[in-house]
């Protein structure tokens, strides 16, 4: 095969090729930053006008100053009537929050061991149903949720509003719970039943505290769910009083728009800061959990 | 085909330091092995050299040409990954085609040098499977012909045997060692196994935590191995190492261990006494050593501790306190546990090695081979 | 001691525990998702407006929409948005999932992964504010400014004029996300041999995604694709936010319309009857998903 053939020569690379070889490196960074500029302004400018009175260049701050945060000890209000405290409207999105994500928690945890351990008929059916509901668009639900709380006579009220929102997180929470059940022995749990527990027993004292981190993690994903959300509120809670921060932001949206964007942002802030905490402390497990990793190729 | 030089060669990974201070130099169409433990930085070199890693420190030459910063594309190397890393998507024949189509080859020459080199490695019927369809043997064969369809200067073989059973690496040993003759190209293999590496190259160089150990000609390895790791990792059966004292009584030297006592030659207790030290680790091929039924002055006693009939002789175990010692005894001696015999290692296959694992008879030779 | 009675439990369980422990998750799903699912059913043929009574007329609903003029400009609204957010979400997703796993190395990666993971974990009303203010139709919009600064023009009144344009953007920031996380889990299994040994065999970065990346994600961006395009059918909520639908109807999509129908007219009948239609869609695109990948494999790759 070989024979006579012209040797190549080697050349080391020229200082223009070298030139070109780095700008070739730094050119996927030029395209992140300019890509992601308008997400880090957006941000941005949420920090700096909440706490300065005229942003110039958009969000270059110009005096610092905590008046737009004073929504936090004096009511918000533009000529007519003011808007509900931020104190009482937080705390209805705790309950909110809360409700939504104990409810989760415990359904799935039961729910979670029951598919993972039982075999009864229908299991696959139930499982194949949970996908599939996963599919289904959000605002036939809505609307039939609308009579079936206004039948229940749960229309308007913060808790009621709450269950409703939580059956949504039911099937995705299931299903993360199912897996780490999947992954206990089942020596463990013979181990109780030997001991002498019951199957409640078994489940509460000895499982659950296995599951921890499973449960941390729907715990987390679930209030987030119950706190960041709009339409459920927005659609099914009408008096004032009962208003979640959500509902309240979108109001004075409304009202504040061209006038104060400070308040706005300043509220909005207060608003997000669970998220930001949460966000920061947990973004590399974040990843994974979301992914749940898929094959390439496969 | 090119010849290569390493110059003081470094990588490091964060604190690790997977190459050390590599000073290797290879001739033009000259076969090398990079033998070592795993872990020793052989393949961190061979990623190196193509050009996928950047040496922290040090340089690479190849025909006298500094290429630190050329890209792999232009280094003209072929690459056999251990794992063959064969494209799962493409045929047998695309995934030789591929390096040509993307250096924009017309496609009737494609054609030829595809076909020309699967024939050199005899799988011109396997062209239109894929990957996933062929078994290892046949994996490693197209890996094979993709690297070397491009025609390179420089063939890199990362531990391309030790995914093959053991009758098939015998004969892929044979194969790779007739293409290269054919071809003529400058190789480097890499490997973890010294057989592989002894009956392979015409020069091997042993590493062991990213340092150089040892370079030269297999035999020179495995005559005269420069340190205690080198003689210890080449041969099968292992050489046998015992820590023992120099003493010298009477201008007759003596080498004491735990449980024997063995005379040395003149030439030996001149060479210890010359170094001034008293501890060594005696090292003797079992091959090396005779067993005698008489008693003699140049041996030592011992019984039989285990023996182990390998087919073409008998692999005899004898333990000194803690320390094992093996000799190669022919196939028609007969011997039973229990049995006393005189051990009489060859005076001029003995190897010492000081505290600092140095061979006594070959310190002060260069590195390189 | 009392002798104990020994009660033989057999593997396979009885009836009564499952229940107990599966009653929750049966209670609401069944009273949230299969009564309404349902119930909307029965809805569509109903007239149930804010009396909440109902009243069966038969298919007048359906009649009604098909009269209805501006059906016809939501449909293709919905297509238009559905198909270029699309576009957005696998295409810049995609980009994203590439440009974060293998063109920079991990901890940049991971930095601008995170910070295109804020508007998905931003409440929606928050978010929506950011982009008014980006959009705000004064000279202190960002895209005012940044319009002004590199041509010179006048400020524009976006979500007016261009209320398409700006519905698709917005929702195509959040939704980028969630392809460029399946994405870049899929790249970063890919073995690095074979990234290796395409650069030893002469592919340049752009011919390695090329030639080795992308046939290697051919499944995840198809389901990526089927998976959106059912989200995208379903939202409604950032439109809600931003232009509410406006000008007009101008970016109105069918989800929207079913809400804007029943809550904000009460026509709680009508709306159901619109909402039908997009869950017999959605049917269709499941289908199609359930058929392309096969059951089991869709569970694998949901984890």
């Amino acid at each position: 095969m070989k024979g006579e053939r012209k040797r190549r020569v080697y050349r080391a690379p020229s200082s223009r090729q070298r030139l070109l070889g780095m700008l070739g490196r730094a050119l996927p960074y030029v395209f992140l930053i300019l890509f992601s500029l308008p997400i880090i302004s957006m941000y941005l400018w949420l920090f700096f006008s909440s706490f300065s009175r005229k942003v110039m260049f958009g969000f270059i701050p110009q005096e610092w100053t905590l008046h737009n945060w004073r929504f936090l000890w004096s009511p918000i209000q533009m000529g007519g009537a003011a808007h509900l405290s931020i104190w009482k409207a937080t705390g209805n999105t705790l309950l909110f929050a809360g409700v939504v994500m104990l409810i989760v928690v415990f359904t799935a945890t039961l729910s979670g061991f029951a598919l993972s351990r039982f075999r009864f008929r229908g299991r696959e059916e139930l499982m194949r149903l949970s996908i599939l509901l996963h599919a289904f668009p959000g605002v036939t639900l809505l609307i039939a949720t609308f009579y079936v709380l206004y039948y229940l006579k749960l229309l308007n009220s913060i808790w009621g509003v709450a269950i409703a929102r939580a059956a949504l997180e039911i099937p995705w929470s299931t299903w993360i719970i199912k897996g780490f059940f999947d992954n206990i022995p089942w020596d463990i749990e013979w181990s109780a039943y030997v001991d002498g527990c019951n199957r409640f027993q078994a489940w509460y004292k000895v499982i659950l505290p296995l599951l921890r981190p499973g449960i941390a993690a729907i715990a987390i994903f679930s209030f987030l769910a119950g706190w960041n959300d709009f339409i459920y509120p927005y659609t099914f809670i009408f008096t004032k009083e009962n208003q979640t921060l959500s509902m309240l932001i979108k109001a004075l949206i409304g009202e504040f728009r061209f006038t104060d964007y400070g308040l706005l942002a300043s509220v909005s802030l207060f608003y997000i800061l669970p998220v930001l905490v949460f966000f920061f402390f947990t973004q590399k497990g974040l990843m994974r959990v979301t992914v749940g990793g898929m094959k390439g190729g496969r | 085909m090119a010849s290569i030089k390493l110059e003081h060669l470094t990588k490091r990974f964060g604190k690790v330091v997977a190459v050390n201070d590599l000073n290797l130099e290879v001739r033009d169409g000259e076969f090398i092995a990079l033998l070592g433990p795993s872990g020793c930085g052989k393949t961190t070199t061979l990623l190196m050299i193509s050009g996928i890693y950047k040496p922290t420190e040090g340089n690479i030459y190849f025909d006298d040409v500094l290429v630190n910063e050329v890209a792999p594309k232009d280094r003209y190397v072929g690459l056999v990954f251990q794992s063959y890393a064969l494209y799962p998507h493409m045929s047998v024949y695309n995934n030789i085609a591929f390096p040509l189509r993307l250096a924009k080859v017309p496609k009737k020459e494609i054609d030829r040098r595809v076909r020309e080199v699967a024939k050199l490695t005899k799988i011109e019927d396997l062209l239109d499977r894929m990957p996933g369809q062929l078994s290892g043997g046949q994996q490693q064969r197209v890996a094979l012909c993709r690297a070397l369809v491009k025609e390179p200067e420089i063939l890199l073989l990362d531990e391309p045997l030790s995914n093959l059973d053991a009758r098939l690496r015998i004969e892929t040993r044979a194969e790779i060692k007739r293409l290269q003759r054919e071809v003529g190209i400058t190789t480097i293999l890499v490997t973890h196994d010294q057989v592989e590496a002894m009956t392979m190259a015409e020069r091997v160089a042993v590493m062991h935590a990213g340092v150089l150990q040892q370079y030269g000609p297999p035999d020179e390895l495995y005559d005269r191995p420069r340190n205690l790791f080198v003689a210890s990792f080449i041969g099968d059966p292992p050489m046998n190492l015992v820590p023992v004292k120099f003493e010298k009584t009477d201008g007759t030297g003596r080498l004491v261990a735990q449980g024997f006592s063995l005379r040395l030659s003149e030439e030996l207790t001149r060479l210890l006494s010359e170094t001034g030290e008293e501890e060594f680790t005696l090292g003797i091929r079992p091959e090396d050593v005779a067993l005698s039924q008489e008693e003699t002055a140049e041996g030592f006693p011992g019984e039989v501790f285990l023996t182990e009939p390998l087919g073409g002789g008998t692999l005899v175990h004898f333990k000194f306190g803690e320390t094992p010692f093996r000799v190669l005894a022919p196939k028609d001696l007969k011997i039973e546990i229990g049995d006393r015999f005189w051990i009489v290692p060859k005076q001029d296959k003995l190897h010492l090695f000081t505290a600092d694992g140095l061979s006594v008879r070959e310190k002060g030779h260069a590195e390189q081979g | 001691m009392k002798p104990r009675p020994w009660r033989g439990r057999r593997r396979v369980f009885r009836f009564p525990t499952v229940i107990l422990f599966l009653a929750p998750f049966l209670i609401l799903v069944i009273a949230f998702f299969f009564v309404p699912a349902l119930l909307n059913i029965v809805l569509a043929f109903t007239n149930m407006d804010s009396s909440l009574e109902w009243n069966f007329v038969g298919l007048q609903n359906y009649r009604l929409l098909f009269s209805d003029p501006q059906a016809r400009q939501i449909a293709i609204n919905t297509l238009v948005y559905v198909l270029c957010t699309l576009a957005i979400n696998v295409g810049f997703g995609l980009i994203l999932g590439l440009l974060t796993t293998y063109f920079v190395p991990e901890n940049a990666g991971l930095l601008f992964r995170a910070i295109w993971m804020l508007p998905r974990m931003t409440p929606s009303v928050v978010y929506a504010l950011l982009w008014l203010w980006v959009l705000d139709p004064t000279e202190y919009g960002l895209l005012n400014m940044v319009a002004k600064a590199l041509t010179g023009a006048k400020p524009t009144f976006w979500t007016m004029q261009h209320p398409m344009g700006v519905v698709i953007l917005v929702n195509g920031m959040v939704g980028a996300s969630f392809g460029m996380i399946i994405f870049s889990a899929a790249i970063k299994s890919i073995s690095k041999d074979y990234i290796m040994a395409a650069q030893v065999d002469g592919a340049s970065h752009l011919g390695i995604v090329r030639s080795i990346i992308l046939p290697l994600l051919r499944w995840p961006l198809m389901f990526v694709t089927i998976w959106q395009t059912l989200s995208l059918l379903a939202s409604y909520e950032y439109i809600l936010l931003v232009t509410n639908g406006g000008p007009f109807f101008k970016s109105e999509v069918w989800s929207l319309y079913a809400y804007h129908e029943a809550f904000a007219h009460r026509f709680y009948g009508y709306g159901a009857a619109i909402a039908m239609i997009l869950v017999i869609v959605a049917l269709i695109v499941t289908m199609i998903m359930l058929r392309v990948f096969g059951f089991k494999r869709l569970m694998e790759l949901m984890g």
